[in-house]
């Protein structure tokens, strides 16, 4: 309990006997600030007034900075005493204040029960065991904290889509410093190589962030879904393959089986990367060019290469097939043939081919072999009403032929008689 | 053979008491068709007739399974042409018809421009035949539309776009035609409409018209022959029935066997459906009768003095239409008889441009 | 008409009469010629007339299952035009059908009645009884479809149709 305990104290010391509750009329705090001509003063009273999810619920400057609402005059409505006010000024919070002054309600249970009876009370407790908690207790007020990524006026609800935590936002909020190498310069990494601030960019490239941007999944992994949301710390070793396994559960199932799991230090980012993850194809696989697996694996001798590059064939091989009865499916379909029941079949054949590729993240060549087996079937039996179809088509050819057949007939028949009449009319 | 003679003569004079079959059998017997070196021209007329006659006859059977809703239409022409028995066939012969309907109807066009045909007493003939011709790509325009697959969807919707392009008029016969300002199944009922009823009663119509002069005037000779006929040389002609029709007969049946092949060994694509929120496929472009038309205007510069490009080459063809109606009329020296070069190489320089800016239009990008 | 093909000599009539059997022969090639032409089109025209056996365009509608084969909490996988579909009787005895699609990489999905839930086998990818997803990488919920069912008792005929 040794860490969490300062801060709690201070939470404690701030918090004043009469408990947050929102306060009403009147608010000399706006009406002052609002027509300041410096901006830092006037900018706050100004962005609460607009839309704030606390002010609509009732709440005012006092009940975060304190004073007293109802004097006229600078000095009486700035209460540092706290003699004629609910809770003593206390100015702008800074480090640690604002961690206090936003928990000082939403650690409160009872309290958010009121409110919003579904909202956790735990974010400062989970604040304090991350990298930004931690770091601030050390007194660099440098991190982030409340304030800094959900605002402190003009507050919107996490799923209000102008707020900068919702989903589609959060990466654009977290690169505002992480993508800031001036900012990031001091810090560095346990073993002391700088701070990357090519995270954001790297993940812009993502099938990740495509998929939550363009693709309106808003289930698509962003910053906190795999750093955390208020404890904020880089996955550690061992749980990468958990993290990404919440989702992406077959495929965690399957890599721990595989012989793999033991070996890397990174579980899923080893071949994935962790922020730029692109959408995964199968040039990947294999044990040349610029297949992942060929970053360890090369040679004649490598058991693991010729595992990967027989997958990889396999692969290859029941794609060709599919799209190779694909196209004589559609061929004999624009000619008339119906083929509805075996491109249903065809379907079959192409989830054997996912499945084929998710069973690789097992690294067992057999297993998939076997799922690439049963594709190869279905592609035979359909290839084989394919060729029916063909015949189909020859039918219809020897039908054509009849008719030509007997067209031409006419034809011969009305040139002959043609010549016949003709004779007979002096042409 | 003699009982066969026997009951076709009791037949006749049966329908002879009760419709007075006289001038019908004097027709018959009298109607000749002049022999010389250009004759090999009249036969497209029929062969127009014949192909127009097989696009109505598949046109009714395909209309027993096709439905005209942008939710059905393309998968009633997949259902006919892999369902149905022999749908496939109908549906190709249909589709070939159009295209060889069209060619055929050019080519008859051409051959009765240049051997000005269209002279004095033939005026009407010609401009009841113009109005077919544009009936006949007007046809070809709905039709295309119907199977609603991509490749058409967005063919109609560049086409239509072009009527908008027609000043002050424009962009409401853009939304006449597309039934509001976008291609919708909207425009589907309505291209469908036109496909099915009001195009063929107008033609029906136009064609009995066209057919009515040509039987009453006889057919017109070149005019090197019809010089040599007045100054007193005897006019070589063949009986209509039987020679002349028989010879028809057989160009429609051949014909026939080309639709048929063609129909086995080129089927038409069913394509994909329509999307209407996909973007337009690169290289779109409309069929090759329209090829031509389309590729001028995509070359015309956006600005040609102070009007739009596009808007000046819409006019042109407009204009260029119109003279096409009215060249009997202008052409006042082919109807006193005599030679006029200047309207021979408006036609060949037609043709040239037809020809060559489909074949520019089609390998173009 | 006139006879062109007269000769003075006495074998007029043989001339004749060979002229009339190349005339007969002619026409009766002729007449064969017609007739072959004219089946050769009526035969197909009359097979296309004959409504086929599946009487309207296929992804309009299917017959997905009897109504006696779906036990509560279970579902069953059937052909809708060339797609699969999937048709569910839920634990209270409703019937609802849905493509079965699964709208992450369109493997075939299966119902698992330990869940009652809808389930891909590719990714594990689920789908509760509404078609909604519920867990894994499906970026939408399953398309619902319409169902009806036709006749009475266990032979009933359950008819899925587009929504």
């Amino acid at each position: 309990m040794g860490k969490p305990l300062p801060l709690a104290a201070l939470i404690l010391l701030l918090a004043a006997p009469a408990f947050a509750q929102p306060s009403g009329e009147p608010n000399s705090c706006a009406t002052c600030h609002a027509s300041l001509p410096d901006q830092r003063l006037s900018r706050p009273a100004n962005t609460f007034s607009g839309p704030d999810v606390h002010r609509e619920k009732g709440f005012q400057c006092v009940d975060c900075h304190g004073g007293n609402p109802a004097a006229a005059d600078k000095a009486r409505s700035h209460d540092f005493s706290g003699r004629e006010s609910a809770m003593a000024f206390r100015g702008k919070p800074t480090g640690s204040a604002i961690i206090a002054t936003c928990a000082r309600c939403h650690s409160d249970a009872e309290l958010m029960r009121t409110y919003a009876p579904k909202q956790r009370v735990d974010q400062s407790t989970e604040y304090a065991t991350s990298v930004h908690g931690k770091r601030l207790e050390a007194g660099d007020k440098n991190v982030a904290t409340c304030a800094s990524c959900h605002g402190a006026h003009g507050i919107r609800l996490v799923s209000d889509a102008k707020s900068p935590v919702f989903p589609t936002n959060v990466a654009a909020t977290c690169a505002r410093c992480h993508a800031d190498e001036k900012r990031m310069a001091e810090y560095k990494l346990p073993d002391g190589t700088p701070l990357p601030t090519h995270q954001f960019a790297d993940y812009q490239k993502s099938i990740h962030y495509t998929a939550l941007t363009k693709g309106n999944d808003l289930s698509a992994p962003t910053c906190n879904d795999c750093h955390g949301n208020h404890g904020a710390v880089p996955p550690g070793v061992g749980a990468i393959a958990n993290v990404c396994g919440t989702c992406h559960a077959v495929f965690a199932q399957k890599f721990e089986g595989s012989v793999h799991q033991q070996i890397f230090d990174k579980g899923c980012v080893e071949c994935h990367g962790n922020h730029a993850v692109l959408k995964p194809s199968d040039e990947m696989l294999g044990a040349t060019g610029h297949a992942v697996c060929a970053t360890c694996h090369s040679g004649n001798d490598d058991k693991g290469a010729a595992g990967a590059e027989k997958m990889r064939g396999g692969i290859e091989h029941l794609k060709a097939s599919v799209d190779r009865t694909g196209a004589l499916l559609a061929r004999i379909k624009n000619a008339g043939i119906e083929v509805s029941d075996d491109e249903l079949a065809l379907r079959e054949a192409r989830t054997k081919l996912t499945l084929a590729r998710t069973e690789m993240h097992a690294a067992n060549p057999p297993a998939v072999d076997g799922v690439l087996t049963e594709g190869e079937k279905i592609v035979a039996d359909v290839e084989k009403n394919g060729q029916r179809g063909l015949g189909e088509l020859s039918y219809r050819r020897k039908g054509l032929g009849f008719s030509l057949a007997a067209i031409m007939l006419v034809v011969l028949g009305l040139a002959l008689k043609l010549r016949q009449i003709d004779r007979r009319a002096h042409l | 053979m003699a009982d066969r003679k026997r009951m076709l003569q009791s037949t006749l004079n049966w329908l002879d008491e009760r419709f007075d079959l006289t001038d019908i059998k004097a027709f018959v017997k009298e109607k000749g068709v002049p022999l010389h070196t250009q004759e090999v021209w009249y036969y497209l007329g029929g062969l127009t007739l014949f192909l127009f006659a097989v696009q109505i006859f598949t046109g009714i059977l395909l209309l027993l399974y096709y439905r005209p809703s942008a939710a059905e239409a393309y998968e009633s022409v997949q259902f006919i042409v892999t369902k149905v028995p022999f749908g496939w066939l109908i549906r190709n012969i249909h589709s070939w018809s159009a295209n060889l309907l069209i060619a055929v109807a050019f080519a008859h066009f051409f051959s009765v421009f240049l051997l000005k045909s269209y002279r004095q007493p033939r005026e009407l003939t010609w401009v009841s035949g113009m109005l077919l011709l544009f009936l006949m790509l007007g046809f070809g325009f709905s039709g295309y539309l119907l199977p609603w697959n991509e490749l058409s969807f967005f063919a109609t919707k560049v086409g239509t776009g072009i009527a908008g392009a027609v000043p002050v008029v424009g962009h409401f016969m853009l939304r006449l035609l597309r039934g509001g300002d976008d291609v919708t199944g909207a425009t589907l009922s309505r291209f469908y409409g036109l496909h099915v009823a009001v195009l063929p009663a107008i033609t029906t119509a136009l064609v009995g018209l066209h057919l009515l002069f040509v039987q009453r005037q006889g057919m017109s000779v070149p005019m090197k022959i019809e010089r040599r006929v007045n100054a007193g040389e005897p006019l070589r002609t063949m009986p209509f029935f039987p020679n002349y029709i028989l010879r028809d007969v057989l160009a429609w049946y051949v014909s026939l066997a080309l639709l048929a092949a063609l129909a086995l060994f080129y089927p038409w694509e069913l394509g994909t459906k329509a999307d209407p929120f996909a973007p337009v496929p690169p290289g779109i472009r409309p069929e090759w009768y329209f090829l031509a038309m389309f590729h001028t205007l995509k070359l015309l510069p956006s600005h040609i003095w102070i009007f739009e490009g596009e808007r000046v080459g819409v006019m042109a063809f407009g204009l260029a239409a119109a003279f096409l109606v009215f060249v009997p009329f202008l052409d006042r020296k082919a109807s006193r008889g005599e030679r006029s070069p200047a309207f021979t190489i408006a036609a060949v320089l037609g043709l040239v441009y037809l020809v060559v800016f489909t074949i520019v239009g089609h390998l173009a990008k | 008409m006139a006879n062109v093909h007269t000769s003075p000599r006495a074998t007029k009539p043989k001339a004749v009469d060979a002229e009339f059997d190349r005339r007969t022969f002619l026409d009766a090639l002729l007449a064969v010629g017609f007739v072959s032409t004219a089946a050769a089109i009526a035969y197909p025209v009359a097979m296309y007339l004959v409504p086929p056996a599946t009487g309207e365009p296929e992804t309009a509608s299917a017959v997905a299952a009897k109504a006696g084969e779906l036990k509560p909490n279970s579902g069953k996988v059937f052909k809708f035009g060339n797609k699969p579909g999937i048709v569910v009787r839920t634990p209270d005895g409703e019937l609802r059908a849905f493509s079965a699609v699964c709208t992450h990489l369109d493997c075939t999905v299966q119902f698992k009645s330990d869940t009652s839930q809808m389930w891909c086998a590719c990714h594990n990818g689920t789908y509760d009884l509404g078609g909604n997803v519920v867990s894994g990488p499906p970026p939408r919920g399953l398309e619902p479809f319409k169902v009806n069912v036709r006749g009475e008792g266990s032979d009933a005929e359950i008819v899925v149709s587009r929504a």
